[in-house]
């Protein structure tokens, strides 16, 4: 999954970024309003954390531009509270709407609701066979018993398995699990497949050869 | 308690006032009826007197020769009557009274006022008397009633002079004739029809009075209550705005009225606690929400701190970011808690003399290590100049502008500080050669909490102007912006040098 954090105060932005990259979550961070639209509008991201105020160009305006080209789910982020603030919020377009300070683990679960309902799934538990992911607590069992899986071979699966049934081709995987700062060697992905595969079965992920990768 | 309401009061105020005049007007009804009634009664107790005295000398016994109007009393002189003698049988005979058929029908039982009267002789026996007359007359001393009307009057003048009495008692009433030498003839009636009549009359009045008053308070209720409404619908709307609902205002069509003034008035009032409120609620909300981002950060960090172990160099990240969140808190808490002593007016102001161009000097000094990291050159054009005032707090106000004017100024750009004396107050200015403010934001630049570029990156947290603005108004001064786009802001700042 990757995700783009517009947030003009440094030191939130950093946390915020290490903290859902450290979720498993590919990460790219913009500081301005104009950057993040461009972002935005060029990468196809998972989800959008959206400040509302920003220099220059604020997060209503990026949020109106991108709604005319995207349907990328942005969660807004503001310190601004009041009821009419949520509504112009919701109005916009923004999916969710997250009033500063908050807990980490309620953006976090915001996150993946708003991801969840952008895929139209109503559960956090995905069963494809003997595998059950459970996207909340980000963990995979085959016939009930847990398989240790890294956090960059989780977003690969649960990415495919969001997408079951799709040929994911290796650009898009590219785009959605590594972000601008990750060094992407472009045999990674192999790697990463070939330990999925060794942990689920062979034939759980199939290769179709020149388009990308599938969960039947 | 109803009556401390002001419609009971009211009513009950109408309610006696009228009463008071329905009152004083029937009382003089009546009383002009009762006088109307007894004055007939009196000329016709007067008619029939002077009408016996008249009838008297024709009618008198032997002997007695026409000598005058009163010639049958007179004749008898005082003292000629002995003492056990009646004067009567000095008259010679029974002193009857010979009354014409027409004079006894004025004494006719069958009336309903049963005129009577009574003959006294000088030594005040009953000579004598109509058949109806009762057994004696009314004591002189029983009230004189009644003075007759003028035209009455004369009708007496054919005779001497007569001392009227009229005498009334119960229902009857007498008037007594004296004659000159002596005697008096009493003439007398009953009153009972007028007395009925006049009773008539009172319970007519009482009852006309009841319907009057009656009404009277019915209108007086309604009057009341229209007078009253005005007032239930302030009263109503103001007791909606202190539940919190501020954007209430009084409706009044009629606002001519001093109670349409006094609404006018009050809504004025209400719209200005309105905008007022409105505005505290900003700042409330405004404030709220800078402590919201370095809380944000702080709560970030630490959580993602603590949810795994970390090495060394990341606790102490953690607790850098932790460090600049919270002193970023400590410098909005001032600022706020500055401006919210002078609000207050808590924040009393030193009243000494100084030297501005020294304290302009040694701001100057302090930015100069910003200046040069920005590259900007401070230009200071001062000459001495006393003032009087705090001159830390002006000192705070000429380094936050000067940051303000580094900060916001180009690259090798320039600031300039000078002073002069104009109209006995210190004029300062501290002009940029920045980039210069928007001319919609301009107007602003001095409201709490706004920044022109709304964003957090430059630090500050739109406090600093309004701060200045405040100390400077604690010292009567001015303080003023002007701007223009690419050639840079100016502030002037106007203090009073007394």
């Amino acid at each position: 999954m990757r995700l783009l954090i517009v947030e003009d105060e440094p030191d939130l932005l950093a946390s915020m970024a290490q903290a859902l990259r450290e979720e498993g979550y590919a990460v790219d961070t913009a500081a301005e309003g104009e950057d993040g639209l461009f972002k935005a509008e060029s990468v196809d991201y998972d989800a959008i954390i959206l400040d509302v105020m920003l220099p220059q160009m604020d997060g209503w305006t990026v949020l109106k531009n991108l709604r005319r080209a995207k349907k990328t789910p942005v969660l807004m982020l503001t310190a601004r509270d009041q009821s009419r603030d949520r509504v112009k919020g919701l109005d916009t377009g923004a999916d969710d709407y997250v009033v500063k300070p908050f807990d980490l683990p309620e953006l976090f679960a915001r996150l993946r609701a708003l991801i969840r309902r952008s895929a139209n799934r109503t559960t956090n538990q995905l069963e494809i066979g003997r595998v059950v992911i459970d996207t909340a607590a980000r963990t995979v069992t085959l016939d009930t018993k847990p398989v240790e899986i890294t956090a960059r071979e989780y977003a690969l699966l649960e990415y495919l398995a969001l997408h079951r049934g799709e040929v994911v081709t290796r650009a898009t995987l590219y785009e959605h699990l590594f972000g601008d700062d990750d060094d992407t060697l472009s045999n990674l992905l192999d790697v990463h497949v070939s330990n999925l595969r060794k942990k689920l079965g062979h034939e759980f992920i199939s290769t179709r050869r020149g388009h990308g990768y599938c969960i039947e | 308690m109803i009556f401390n309401s002001i419609r009971a009061r009211l009513q009950i105020w109408y309610g006696l006032i009228l009463l008071v005049i329905l009152a004083g007007f029937g009382i003089t009804a009546y009383a002009l009826e009762r006088g109307h009634l007894l004055g007939r009664i009196n000329s016709e107790l007067e008619r029939r007197a002077n009408f016996l005295a008249n009838s008297l000398h024709p009618n008198h016994g032997p002997g007695r020769g026409p000598e005058g109007d009163d010639a049958p009393l007179d004749r008898p002189p005082p003292g000629d009557f002995p003492e056990d003698g009646p004067p009567e049988n000095r008259l010679g005979g029974p002193p009857r009274l010979h009354l014409a058929p027409q004079a006894a029908g004025l004494f006719d039982a069958g009336d309903p006022n049963n005129f009577y009267f009574l003959m006294f002789s000088h030594d005040g026996r009953i000579v004598q008397r109509s058949t109806n007359a009762p057994a004696e007359a009314l004591s002189t001393a029983d009230r004189i009633v009644h003075q007759p009307p003028p035209e009455d009057r004369r009708a007496g003048e054919n005779h001497a002079v007569h001392p009227r009495n009229f005498a009334i008692k119960g229902d009857r009433i007498e008037y007594k004739l004296e004659m000159p030498l002596g005697g008096a003839f009493v003439v007398g009636c009953s009153l009972a029809p007028e007395l009925l009549g006049l009773r008539m009359v009172a319970v007519k009045l009482t009852v006309a009075g009841g319907v009057i008053l009656l009404l009277g308070l019915g209108g007086g209720w309604w009057l009341a209550s229209r007078a009253i409404r005005p007032i239930e619908d302030i009263s109503a709307t103001a007791s909606k705005i202190s539940a919190g609902d501020l954007a209430q205002r009084i409706s009044l069509a009629d606002t001519e009225s001093e109670l349409g003034r006094l609404a006018t008035v009050l809504n004025s009032t209400f719209a200005r606690l309105e905008s007022a409120f409105a505005q505290q609620q900003q700042f409330t909300s405004d404030a709220a929400h800078e402590l919201r981002t370095p809380v944000t950060v702080i709560l970030t960090q630490t959580q993602l701190s603590l949810s795994r172990e970390r090495s060394p160099a990341e606790y102490r990240q953690t607790l850098e970011t932790c460090q600049r969140a919270a002193q970023r808190m400590r410098r909005l808490i001032e600022s706020l808690l500055a401006l919210a002593r002078l609000d207050a007016g808590q924040e009393t102001m030193k009243r000494l003399k100084f030297d501005l161009a020294t304290v302009i000097r040694d701001c100057a000094d302090l930015v100069q290590p910003l200046a040069a990291d920005r590259e900007v050159t401070v230009l200071l054009e001062v000459q001495p100049l006393e003032c009087t005032g705090d001159s830390e707090r002006i000192a705070q106000v000429l380094t936050n502008l000067l940051t303000n004017a580094i900060h916001y100024n180009r690259p090798q750009g320039k600031v300039r500080v000078s002073t002069e004396l104009q109209n006995g107050s210190a004029v300062i200015t501290v002009r940029d050669t920045g980039l210069g403010i928007a001319a919609e934001d301009l107007p602003r630049v001095f409201e709490r909490f706004y920044r022109s570029d709304k964003s957090r990156t430059s630090g500050g947290h739109g406090l600093g102007l309004s701060i200045c603005q405040a100390i400077i108004t604690a010292h009567g001064g001015t303080m003023e912006v002007a701007s223009e786009a690419g050639v840079g802001t100016s502030f002037t700042v106007r203090l009073p040098v007394g």
